[in-house]
């Protein structure tokens, strides 16, 4: 993007704020992915209380992310490059609020989560959840550098997530029917698995906007699949 | 700084009615323009698609109300002011010097930046360019002066005092009389140079509304410091720098996004 900076400075430093608030909201909403994976994964009670009592921060700063947007929208009539960042910046903080939720329900759905002595096996969820956070990490970084070639690896990468979340759906179902009494839980982890899906549905949607905010142009509507997902529908059906 | 070839298959941005092909009305090729010694257009090529709005930006001292009086041959009126290139305008060069620059002015007519009423009536402002290329009869001409105040919604407006003295209007109301008197010879151009800058926010509205409407039956260039103005009014804008043409695109690309980083800068206000 360009180095130059506006003629106007307080132009220019309330389009500073506005990368400010998101890049607040972006490290609230990976700790809070972080918490939630924590709570899951390894049983972690603290992190399944603090997720959701992050959540309000992160609703109020998209509050004042939309209000100082539509602020500029009014007062500078951005245009090109500005405008594209600002109309994406509602957007993506829109995803974040959004990531947050996912997470807080994860966390809150950990704490009904009873397997200890299920046999079901975590390991497909943890590394679904590793590369989740990996995804959102990155599409964070992408966000704050501006950077148009890191958001299309993300938009890349959630192929995986989908082809993850595919077997996930396999797996769980397997168990259930294998042993009924293992029906509860495994409805808990497909929900878990399924917000895990939306986050990482919404770290790509966060790389489309980075993608239009830099370039001017649309990434594809459709990405291109490869391998396993080419031949099978991504998800199962609903 | 090469422009994208406008003419032949204009950028297809949202704003250009895409059903209907737009030829290019005036083609500008390789033009360089002087000042004395001083070079203020370089090489410049852009074409004006018929019935479409060109929107010419820039800063001040950038070549585009050059460019403009450069159609119409308005720098003849003084000396040591010389062109050289091509702008062509019904296949022939319109600065070669064998142009009936009278009948070229009717068929290229100009809008000033402050309305330039003549010191005289309503009807007469009308009436005078009229007679100069037609013969009409009394009749002829009432029909003419009603028709083209009607079309600058003007007419309710004024019809009740035709010949009352048209410096008495209001300024919006003036430059609406000018670019009646501009259409009243029926010209196919009409150039702008900052029509709206004198007027205040409900004028400059109903100017750009009548643009709206003008471009169904004229080709128009305008020449604007007020980039909002571009974006509403124009099919394809313009952009100069140091009289040399940038860019040039659907009016969509360049305020959404521009190629040129010096475009770029400009109309998001990083300049300088």
């Amino acid at each position: 993007m360009t180095e130059t900076s506006h003629t106007v400075k307080s132009y220019e430093q309330e389009l500073e704020l506005l990368r400010n608030i998101m890049a607040r909201m972006g490290g609230l909403v990976e700790r809070q992915t972080s918490l939630a994976v924590a709570a899951v994964i390894d049983r972690n009670e603290e992190a399944a209380i603090e997720a959701p009592d992050l959540d309000p921060q992160v609703d109020e700063l998209e509050r004042e992310a939309e209000t100082l947007a539509i602020r500029i929208l009014a007062l500078r009539s951005p245009m090109a490059v500005d405008l594209r960042e600002i109309v994406s910046a509602l957007k993506i903080t829109g995803d974040l609020e959004r990531i947050g939720d996912y997470a807080s329900s994860i966390a809150r759905r950990s704490m009904k989560l009873d397997i200890a002595d299920s046999g079901i096996s975590l390991t497909g969820l943890r590394s679904m959840g590793r590369l989740v956070q990996d995804n959102l990490r990155r599409v964070i970084d992408a966000l704050s550098q501006r950077d148009r070639d890191r958001a299309i690896e993300v938009w890349q990468a959630d192929t995986a997530v989908d082809e993850f979340y595919t077997s996930m759906f396999r797996e769980l179902m397997t168990y259930m029917m294998e042993d009924p009494r293992s029906i509860t839980s495994c409805i808990h982890l497909l929900f878990v698995a399924k917000n895990l899906e939306r986050i990482g549905d919404h770290a790509t949607n966060i790389a489309e906007r980075i993608y239009y905010a830099a370039t001017g142009q649309m990434l594809p509507a459709v990405r291109p699949r490869g391998g396993l997902a080419a031949s099978a529908p991504s998800r199962p059906a609903e | 700084m090469t422009a994208s070839p406008a003419l032949s298959g204009l950028p297809g941005g949202l704003s250009l009615p895409q059903n209907e092909t737009h030829r290019p009305m005036i083609s500008v090729r390789n033009l360089d323009f002087y000042y004395g010694e001083h070079k203020a257009l370089r090489n410049i090529s852009l074409n004006f698609p018929e019935r479409c709005v060109t929107g010419m930006i820039g800063p001040s001292g950038c070549g585009k109300s050059t460019l403009l009086r450069v159609l119409n041959r308005m720098y003849d009126l003084y000396p040591g002011q010389r062109a050289t290139g091509e702008v062509l305008f019904d296949d022939r060069n319109v600065i070669s010097p064998d142009i009936d620059l009278n009948r070229l002015r009717a068929r290229i007519g100009m809008v000033f930046q402050k309305p330039t009423p003549f010191p005289m009536s309503i009807y007469d402002n009308i009436a005078f360019g009229v007679k100069l290329h037609e013969t009409l009869s009394r009749s002829e001409m009432n029909d003419r002066v009603e028709d083209v105040l009607r079309r600058v919604a003007l007419w309710n407006e004024v019809k009740d005092r035709l010949h009352a003295s048209a410096t008495a209007m209001s300024g919006g109301q003036q430059q609406r009389l000018c670019i009646a008197r501009t259409i009243a010879t029926k010209p196919e151009v009409i150039l702008l140079d900052e029509p709206t800058s004198a007027l205040d926010p409900v004028s400059t509205a109903r100017i750009e509304e009548l643009l709206d409407e003008l471009k169904k039956e004229f080709t128009i260039a305008i020449v604007t410091h007020n980039m909002q103005q571009a974006a509403r009014c124009a099919d394809q804008v313009a952009f100069f720098y140091l009289g040399e043409l940038v860019e040039v695109d659907s009016t969509d690309v360049i305020f959404t996004a521009p190629r040129e980083a010096r475009t770029q800068d400009y109309i998001t206000g990083r300049f300088g």
